[in-house]
């Protein structure tokens, strides 16, 4: 009798729990994160402990451990481990990267596109805003979903631009002309010039770029009326007349005595340290930096010491513009479809708003989606706000084309060339014209 | 074979087995890399089939008839009879006749506008996100963006689209995705003007460290070899320190010395020299200090070596030159230096090749810079295969500039051997015979 009832109460108790619980294990990778990038991982550990309470009241059984992993050697390292991973059969579920591996990692069939498994027109994904969606796309498939927005602003130093003659109102307008096409980049290396001149700040410090490759460098282009693709025909194009007068205006800031000869290279701390007290007159950057600049580098008075615009056109060809090089989730390809599954599914649920807005003001970054402007925490950062308004509308992205990778670091070693003074542009521009014909053929445009 | 043979050969497999495992087959692989057009595009492990929307502009140049591109061109989905047939037959036939109602005869460019349609359903809609992708894919009609595993499933996929027999072959093979073999690899190398700058930077490169590590290093031997044991011992460590410290240590060490607020600068300030970047102002500066950098280690190693054999050379020889009345600079010249041959080959050997091949500390100090003219050949084949931004790294263009090197370092250790006699200084010592 006693057995029986043990039985009894066994087959009950099997009765009673879920069918089956399922235990999985997903992987996160983030490329490029810092300290203050920690939610691009934690927000898919939410995501995870939303996701098996939604199977829970389905009764289902769902534990999702979440791994994450962000402590990479640099951008290189990051992109290796995942692609031998991925040939290994071992790569993570969900990789963080940069938007411009789309295209080769979906040729190599490292990834999987997020469409087949999410509901693109459905929330939260519905919300993002449709041309940070469009970037997550490669060849009319949606790849992956933006994880962050961002854009790469203009800087200008307040105190030195006073002492230059522009009063406050005078630099409140700047963003706007800038944007009217007012104020060029010509304008701009005059201004340095003078301020060089006028001892406000050292030889070399008018204008203080990036120091390495980087998206900025294509908004230079963009300035003197380049374009990185042909929207008709998907093709890169290669603008000559763009391209040499954008080498021959950083030359020509290298002669007037406004950016140092020798600047490529320089260290990212120094960099960082001298643009955020005031030692440059004009540089440019991107809107996380407002967090460096603010954080790490002390300076506590960022609307009062800094304004930021638009990059400014260089000539009547070229417009204001600024590059938004958002990262985004990718799914890996897996053995498992249940595992991509589900590693979609957390993607999804990351893109939240709430969840969203968590890492965009935790790392200065902006915001995907429309619904994250109403949350009380992006609405009331003022560094959000502003950027989102001044920028993101004026934003647009480099081509997800497999080859553009080849483009960009041939136009930026064309750049360096004519910098460091190796080459004339014009030298440098035929250069880099028999480079990307021979390396890319029938997918380049020469104009 | 007898046991002593094999019993010679089991001593000596465990080093046979780490030559070809970290030589030979790193060299073989190199070979053949170079010969494909291997990248972070096309995967290592080998390929799948598949005609995307940017393939069909470049099919009519892969031999693809005009008419097949216009074939694969076009809506990808489409509510025909037959593809409500498999609707009906998975979902059910009332949702099917529903369907027809609402888009019997529509097609759709994507998927989502599929999915969208699907959402019309009002009978008895299908609520699941993954059923109706699931309903969508029924209605395609296309093969645009689908993956193939293998051609026997492409080739199928392709003849059940009507695609005409005479251009299977062109489409299979503008479908895979994978790497294949070509020798556009070396055609590229010869035509870009950048390979001959470094291969012109390399040179320059291994011709000036070489000579300043050789001549270091035996400046370093011979004057210490003329000092106490004691002096002579301290002034050596010291030298080995740039040998044993780890590069990147040792690399920020002479960005602080040189970098334009760093030591060099600091130091010259009060005698009005405007501080710039040492190490990255012009070419020449960075060339100087590479080969600092560089000969800084190399030295050393030349240094030990040369010692080592400066002792073994019998002090008899040096007395009785004395004797003779030479002079320091004699005893060097005419006693010693002709003795050193083979350290000397073997140091000069050593490090040409080795510096052929290295760039650690150029990418660490300069990164090719300033305007890519510290660019040496292995940092180039770094650069291509390994590191770049926009994320397609190209496995067969670096393995093809790490061939060249390969072969050029084969050469050299053959010119070498001819040019220094090695027979000669091997050979057997007379006297034993």
């Amino acid at each position: 009798m006693k057995q029986i009832t043990c039985a009894l109460a066994l087959l009950a108790s099997t009765a009673a729990m879920p069918v089956l619980a399922e235990d999985i294990t997903i992987t996160v990778w983030a490329g490029g994160s810092n300290d203050s990038d920690h939610y691009r991982i934690d927000n898919i550990m939410i995501a995870a402990d939303l996701l098996s309470r939604e199977a829970a009241i389905r009764g289902e059984e769902l534990n999702i451990t979440v791994e994450g992993k962000r402590d990479f050697d640099g951008w290189d390292g990051f992109k290796q481990a995942v692609t031998l991973g991925a040939e290994a059969g071992n790569a993570p579920n969900i990789v963080v990267t940069s938007h411009l591996d789309i295209a080769p990692w979906a040729s190599a069939g490292y990834i999987v596109p997020i469409e087949d498994y999410v509901d693109l027109d459905s929330w939260p994904l519905n919300n993002v805003y449709a041309n940070l969606m469009e970037i997550a796309t490669f060849d009319g498939t949606q790849w992956g979903v933006p994880q962050d927005a961002e854009s790469r602003p203009f800087f200008f130093w307040k105190d030195t631009m006073a002492k230059l003659g522009y009063s406050d109102a005078d630099m409140n307008d700047m963003a706007a002309r800038v944007q009217a096409g007012d104020y060029t980049l010509r304008d701009m290396l005059a201004d340095a010039k003078k301020a060089v001149d006028m001892g406000l700040v050292d030889e070399g410090y008018g204008f203080y770029p990036r120091v390495s490759n980087g998206p900025d460098y294509a908004q230079f282009y963009q300035s003197f009326g380049g374009e990185l693709m042909d929207p008709e025909t998907g093709k890169l194009v290669l603008d000559r007349t763009a391209m040499t007068e954008m080498y021959q205006f950083f030359v020509d800031a290298v002669e007037a005595g406004v950016t140092r000869k020798n600047h490529i290279g320089t260290d990212w701390d120094q960099w960082y340290s001298e643009v955020a007290s005031g030692k440059a007159a004009f540089w440019h950057g991107g809107t996380w930096h407002y967090g460096r600049y603010t954080g790490k580098e002390g300076n506590d008075d960022f609307f009062g010491t800094i304004g930021f615009t638009l990059i400014p056109a260089g000539n009547e060809a070229g417009r204001a513009n600024t590059i938004t090089h958002p990262l985004v989730y990718l799914v890996t390809d897996q053995e498992e479809d249940r595992a991509e599954e589900i590693a979609a599914q957390l993607v999804s649920i990351a893109s939240e708003p709430r969840l969203n807005t968590l890492h965009a003001i935790a790392s200065s970054h902006l915001a995907i989606g429309k619904a994250e402007s109403d949350l009380d925490l992006y609405a009331g950062d003022r560094w959000a706000s502003e950027a989102t308004d001044v920028l993101l509308p004026h934003a647009n992205a480099q081509p997800n084309h497999p080859s553009y990778g080849a483009f960009s670091e041939a136009m930026f070693k064309g750049l360096e060339a004519a910098w460091a003074g190796v080459q004339t542009p014009e030298e440098a521009v035929a250069e880099i014209e028999a480079q990307m014909s021979a390396t890319l053929g029938d997918e380049l445009i020469i104009r | 074979m007898n046991r002593q043979t094999l019993l010679g050969l089991s001593f000596i497999s465990p080093a046979l087995l780490a030559v070809v495992m970290f030589f030979l087959l790193p060299v073989v692989l190199t070979v053949v890399f170079a010969f494909t057009n291997m990248s972070t595009s096309t995967g290592i492990l080998g390929g799948e089939y598949q005609i995307s929307e940017s393939d069909l502009r470049r099919l009519p140049a892969a031999g693809v008839s005009d008419e097949v591109a216009e074939m694969l061109t076009g809506a990808g989905y489409a509510v025909r009879p037959e593809t409500l047939a498999l609707f009906a037959a998975d979902f059910g036939k009332d949702r099917a006749d529903e369907f027809d109602t609402l888009h019997g005869g529509a097609t759709f460019n994507d998927r989502r506008a599929m999915e969208r349609a699907l959402k019309d359903l009002r009978g008895d809609p299908i609520r699941v996100v993954r059923e109706r992708k699931a309903a969508a894919e029924l209605f395609r009609v296309s093969i645009l963006g689908q993956r193939y595993p293998t051609e026997a499933e492409f080739q199928t996929a392709i003849r059940e689209l009507g695609i005409p027999e005479a251009d299977h072959a062109a489409l299979t093979k503008a479908a895979y995705t994978g790497w294949t073999f070509t020798t556009q690899n070396f055609e590229l190398l010869w035509e870009l003007p950048a390979t001959w700058r470094y291969a012109l930077n390399s040179t320059i490169y291994v011709v000036l460290t070489l000579a300043f590590n050789v001549g270091f290093g035996l400046f370093l031997a011979f004057s210490t070899f003329y000092l106490p044991t004691r002096t002579a011992q301290t002034f050596r460590a010291i030298w080995f320190l740039p040998r044993i410290l780890p590069p990147v240590l040792y690399v920020v060490m002479w960005q602080w010395l040189t970098w334009d607020q760093g030591f060099i600068s600091a130091i010259l300030r009060p005698f009005g020299i405007e501080p710039i970047n040492w190490m990255r102002h012009t070419a020449t500066h960075a060339w100087t200090f590479i080969v600092l950098i560089n000969g800084c280690v190399g030295a050393s190693l030349g240094m030990i070596l040369f010692s080592s054999s400066l002792r073994a050379i019998p002090e008899t020889h040096l007395f009785a030159a004395q004797v003779d009345g030479a002079n320091r600079w004699q005893q060097v010249r005419f006693v010693l230096l002709p003795q050193m041959r083979w350290p000397i080959l073997f140091i000069t050997s050593y490090q040409t090749l080795s510096l052929l091949t290295s760039f650690e500390y150029i990418l660490l100090a300069t990164d090719g810079g300033p305007g890519r003219q510290t660019e040496v050949w292995a940092l180039a084949a770094y650069h291509t295969a390994l590191s770049n931004y926009g994320g397609n790294l190209e496995y067969g263009l670096g393995a093809a500039y790490a061939l060249a090197l390969v072969i050029i370092g084969i050469l050299l250790s053959a010119l070498y051997l001819r040019f220094f006699n090695f027979r000669d200084l091997v050979a057997k010592p007379r006297i034993e015979q």
